[in-house]
């Protein structure tokens, strides 16, 4: 039995060798198609993941503060009130925001850290940052105030986190430097920190700090991940369907190859026929054919898709999955394989290409073994 | 023996374009012998053995192979019996281009599963047998005229069949390569080998290879002939 599927597998690779230029131009696009939808898929789930990885020692509540809807500085006094609430460790005023460099025509991210703050005059900056400035530690640069005047700062350190999707356009320094830098006066900060000791608590905690302070918005860490999934889901979402007009495309490429049997291949099964194949070696053939192509594509496809998504930065997506401005993270996801993944991509794209190739493959099987003859 | 009774095909049946291939013809061929069908383009020698070899079906009538009656069984069945009893060789040849003389001989037993190296030694044991051992990779695209039947009869060959059927096998070859055939189709028949050919070239049917010669005409056979 296993000596048939040999004789059979044999026979159809030396039969696809002999139509290189047809069977490639398939393989070619089958792999194609293969190697965005996979590289769709890693990527977004490996920006989730990152995500939530990152979110893991995030605050479990963030109070906001808002006026007409639209946010607005903490005042500090809101302090001592939300320390009393039962159940609440810690809150820490957090002191943050953008900063947009004409020059480089990108947006940075300023922060005061709530340790190892940076000397007044010296900063910490991102991987992107040091990239575009070519700034090094030791090195001084300056940036525009909020009100135009040029501060100078000299690079203590440059971030090399694992991760550069949050820290590739990160500017660390000092809570002093900060506020003269934005302007934010001494009794307010960006928004609070806060951390809670029972889970089970996090929204009756967030329920009272809006009862004390109705302008104000607490953020769970969890619906900051919801957040951040939807959004990614969305963008791989759209991605997928911008691209389905693709596999569409394919399937009807792979169908009419399929159906559109040349006189030649005809010919040959009429002849394999006659020498004494049955239907069901033809459709064995044929079910091998289908194999072969798509089993290549698939794993020529994901593979492709691996490298490109956790060896070579995405380069290809990144502007549509990664929502920066201008510096884009050199953002390398730690390489991830999900079984899930790849059965739903196998779902995907093997199991149509079979089914499109075998019902018409059965077809140009059923022909009489006397058609040589005639 | 191949017993024929009242065997008749009829080929687009109902439609506008119907044309009886074969009218009733009936005709007993002994095995271990050679017969050839002898008639003009038309006269049903290539119908009859298309049938005879459980290719395909008559409209009506019955065929019976060592009085086992063959006309009646399934698809299946009947493949086993093509590939095991007959081998073909055909009018054009009808090798698988692009593949290799040896690949060609071999595809008739793939689907039998038989062990790769006995296959492929039996295989290079049929072409040496016709003097095309060294040309056994070569694609068949790159032998000549007489290599290319010799591979075709090799083919023909390869699961031992007790019968041989060939098709206006001359049809492309010069009278050399004519006699070339006859003469390999005898030493098979010295063999055991039952030989069934339809021919309408002198060379064949005239040969010493036919120990009787059928003619037929119309779909119907004038001339059962008797063994020679």
């Amino acid at each position: 039995m296993i000596e048939r599927h040999r004789h059979i597998l044999d026979f159809t690779l030396a039969s696809l060798l002999r139509r290189k230029g047809k069977n490639g131009a398939l393989l070619l696009v089958y792999t194609l198609v293969v190697f965005v939808l996979a590289s769709v898929l890693f990527f977004s789930h490996a920006l989730q993941r990152e995500a939530a990885l990152v979110l893991k020692d995030a605050p479990e509540i963030i109070v906001q503060r808002t006026m007409a809807g639209r946010y607005h500085p903490v005042p500090m006094a809101w302090l001592a009130g939300i320390k009393e609430i039962n159940g609440v460790i810690s809150v820490r005023p957090r002191l943050w925001g953008y900063h947009y460099d004409p020059l480089l025509r990108a947006n940075y991210t300023l922060s005061v850290p709530a340790g190892n703050q940076p000397q007044p005059g010296t900063i910490d900056i991102g991987a992107g940052i040091s990239r575009t400035r070519g700034a090094h530690p030791g090195d001084i640069i300056a940036f525009a105030g909020h009100d135009g005047l040029p501060r100078s700062f000299a690079v203590r350190a440059v971030l090399s986190y694992e991760s550069q999707l949050l820290t590739s356009d990160l500017i660390l320094l000092s809570e002093q430097d900060y506020r003269d830098f934005s302007g934010i006066p001494g009794d307010q900060a960006t928004d609070l920190a806060l951390q809670v000791r029972n889970p089970k608590e996090f929204r009756t905690i967030a329920q009272k700090i809006t009862r004390i302070h109705p302008d104000s918005r607490p953020i769970l860490r969890s619906e900051i991940l919801r957040t951040y999934d939807a959004v990614f889901s969305w963008r791989s979402g759209l991605l997928i369907v911008i691209f389905s007009a693709a596999a569409l495309a394919f399937a009807i490429f792979a169908f009419d190859k399929a159906t559109a049997l040349s006189a030649e291949e005809r010919r040959e099964i009429g002849i394999l026929k006659a020498i004494g194949w049955e239907t069901s070696d033809i459709m064995l053939m044929k079910f091998w054919e289908g194999t072969v192509v798509s089993l290549t594509a698939f794993l020529v496809g994901i593979i492709l898709a691996y490298v490109h998504v956790f060896f070579a930065s995405s380069s290809l997506f990144t502007p549509v999955l990664k929502g920066w401005s201008t510096l884009y993270p050199a953002f390398r996801p730690t390489p991830y394989l999900d079984f899930g993944q790849i059965s739903t991509l196998f779902l995907l794209t093997v199991v149509p290409y079979t089914v499109t190739t075998m019902v018409p493959s059965w077809r140009a099987a059923v022909i009489d073994p006397d058609e040589v003859m005639r | 023996m191949i017993s024929i009774r009242d065997i008749s095909k009829v080929f687009n049946a109902g439609r506008p374009n119907e044309f009886t291939a074969l009218d009733r013809v009936s005709l007993d061929l002994r095995l271990r012998e050679s017969t050839v069908l002898k008639g003009p383009s038309g006269s049903g020698k290539t119908t009859l053995l298309a049938l005879m070899g459980c290719m395909s079906r008559p409209s009506s009538g019955r065929i019976f192979l060592k009085e086992r009656e063959i006309t009646s069984l399934p698809e299946r069945f009947l493949t086993g019996i093509r590939r095991s009893t007959f081998g073909f060789v055909f009018q054009q040849f009808n090798l698988i281009r692009g593949v290799s003389a040896l690949e060609n001989v071999m595809a008739p037993a793939y689907p039998t599963g038989e062990k790769f190296s006995l296959l492929r030694a039996r295989a290079l044991e049929k072409l040496e047998m016709l003097d095309l051992g060294n040309r056994a990779d070569a694609k068949v695209e790159q032998l000549s005229g007489g290599e290319a039947q010799r591979v075709a009869i090799a083919r023909a060959l390869i699961n031992d069949p007790e019968v041989l059927i060939a098709d206006e096998p001359t049809a492309h070859l010069d009278s050399g390569l004519a006699h070339e055939f006859i003469r390999i189709m005898r030493e098979l028949k010295g063999r055991g080998t039952t030989i069934i050919v339809a021919s309408h070239d002198p060379i064949v049917y005239r040969s010493v290879l036919a120990d009787r010669v059928v003619e037929m005409r119309d779909g119907r056979v004038l001339d059962a002939g008797n063994t020679a």
